[in-house]
């Protein structure tokens, strides 16, 4: 949870930088609650990129969500469709690696995902708030900002079983990405980086088979 | 930020993400998945984690700066995947990585890099 103060501070902070107030950033995390996204946007902005093109970038890359919530599909068997609801418009990036770690260990459950997606809006979105405070008083380098996001990816990524099958998925995707960000696609770069390395895997599985 | 644009804005990014959220888990809930669906869907994870390091890392125009500020966010993710494989600690990992990014752009703006 502490990690979400951690990353909603510098965030609010960008967020401060194209002029949004505190009420803004707080509603804005509740509603949309995207990390990836909500960093995205002022770093769009700054950039002096269109507004539908931001929005259309911002949507492309979230489109990564589909993923986890196939994923997390196999967890919610015989829960209720509220439940399930509620539980599943509060997936993240982060909230997901940490239930997924959770629901393989046997020892967890719906309500328990719920409860940590509510945790982690609530420090987000506050977070948020307080970097945007906090950027009306002190001026504080971007960059430096959205590097905390990328270690909480780093993070995430380090923290997954290491197999040979998920080294090759990790190897093809970075790669992949760099490629699509050099033919011009940086945009859906994410989303077509991971596909293809989860195809890779998919292949890989199929060789060693065979 | 004008209160039109920020609405448009959060309303429409958010309508996107609920639907790529929510579908997907009522669309395959209740199926009994094949082993093979199941380890198509356990590659994800480190898929999605790989693209989201990779997107922020790696660029055509990476080293267009200069070999060290190229290099300067690749020297501080190292330093944080060791962190990562040691504590395990997302907290700690923001902290580190923050840190050592800042020191190194520090370095480098006083000359020592």
């Amino acid at each position: 949870m502490a990690g979400y103060v951690a990353i909603g501070l510098p965030c609010g902070l960008m967020e401060q930088q194209i002029g949004m107030d505190a009420l803004q950033a707080l509603m804005l995390s509740f509603v949309f609650y995207s990390g990836a996204g909500q960093f995205m946007i002022p770093n769009m902005m700054l950039a002096g990129t269109p507004l539908l093109t931001i929005i259309a970038s911002v949507s492309f890359v979230n489109s990564r969500q589909i993923l986890y919530s196939a994923s997390l599909s196999q967890f919610c068997q015989g829960v209720s469709k509220k439940l399930t609801f509620l539980f599943a418009g509060g997936v993240t990036d982060e909230s997901y690696g940490v239930n997924v770690q959770q629901f393989l260990t046997g020892r967890w459950n719906v309500a328990n995902a719920l409860l940590v997606n509510l945790f982690s809006v609530s420090s987000w979105a506050f977070s948020n708030a307080a970097g945007v405070l906090l950027g009306n008083m002190i001026s504080i380098p971007v960059a430096l900002g959205s590097f905390a996001m990328t270690s909480i990816f780093i993070c995430l990524l380090c923290t997954q079983k290491l197999t040979s099958t998920t080294a090759v998925v990790v190897i093809v995707t970075m790669v992949s990405v760099l490629f699509f960000k050099f033919v011009g696609l940086s945009g859906p770069a994410i989303l077509l980086g991971a596909c293809m390395g989860v195809l890779a895997g998919v292949l890989k599985g199929k060789v060693m088979k065979a | 930020m004008s209160w039109s644009t920020f609405l448009l804005l959060m309303i429409t990014c958010a309508a996107t993400i609920l639907l790529c959220r929510v579908v997907p888990i009522f669309v395959l809930r209740g199926k009994e998945l094949s082993k093979g669906t199941q380890d198509v869907l356990n590659l994800i994870p480190p898929a999605a984690f790989a693209a989201l390091v990779a997107n922020d890392l790696l660029s055509p125009t990476m080293f267009d700066g200069g070999l060290v500020s190229g290099l300067i966010p690749l020297i501080a993710a190292v330093v944080v995947a060791a962190v990562a494989l040691k504590t395990k600690n997302l907290l700690a990992c923001a902290v580190v990585g923050v840190a050592v990014y800042a020191l190194l752009l520090f370095l480098q703006q006083i000359g020592c890099m």
